[in-house]
């Protein structure tokens, strides 16, 4: 069995995938401190899905939750692309779920 | 014999939905007796004041309020889905019906297809 000697990187990992999925599991399994969530696209159903525990930092994309009707129920920061586009540039490491 | 499509994945990330409801439309047009269920993150279709002008789609609500037009005979929502998407009554489009009990819906109906 290999093991990490290195700290892990601080990852940003991009979601588009909704809970139930496979990947929507194994996405927030590999979030570790340090790390940032992005949701996008279908995973913003998140933010309504009672049965889901997010990571304290956790964003998602507005137009998303717009087109969702899930303003109301969101219980983390909406953000825009151009806020997506820094979040980006500021990570050396990006996962895209 | 009537046509139960069961609709288990969320609106706009995928083209299933659109299609299955596409399906119950037609049948209820050709005087085919539908009904739709909606279920799991499906319900998510169910929910008002969608605005998807900013994702460059169709609001999938407009879409499913021309099922009583085509002669849908029943929209129906899991009640326990419901529930863990945080869809109450307030956020309910108008003319669906919550289901307690899935297995009864399905034996309601001779021909049962989930969508994609």
């Amino acid at each position: 069995m290999m093991t990490s000697t290195q700290p892990a990187t601080p990852t940003l990992h991009i979601l588009n995938k909704p809970p139930g999925h496979p990947r929507f599991e194994s996405c927030l399994q590999a979030i570790q401190d340090g790390d940032q969530l992005v949701l996008t696209e279908n995973a913003v159903l998140a933010l309504a899905d009672r049965s889901v525990t997010l990571p304290a930092a956790c964003k998602a994309m507005k137009a998303d939750v717009d087109a969702r009707a899930l303003d109301e129920q969101a219980r983390t920061a909406t953000i825009d692309y151009a806020e997506l586009v820094r979040l980006t540039a500021e990570h050396s490491r990006i996962i895209s779920w | 014999m009537s046509t139960l499509i069961i609709v288990d994945q969320p609106p706009y990330g995928n083209w299933a939905g659109r299609e299955a409801l596409d399906m119950v439309f037609s049948l209820a047009a050709f005087d085919q007796p539908a009904a739709l269920l909606f279920t799991g993150a499906g319900v998510n279709w169910l929910r008002k004041q969608q605005a998807p002008d900013a994702i460059g789609q169709k609001s999938v609500e407009k879409n499913l309020s021309a099922a009583p037009m085509f002669g849908v005979e029943e929209i129906l929502a899991d009640a326990a889905s419901c529930e863990r998407f945080g869809l109450g009554p307030e956020q309910l489009v108008s003319g669906v019906t919550l289901a307690e009990n899935l297995q009864d819906v399905m034996n309601a109906h001779s021909n049962v297809a989930f969508a994609g």
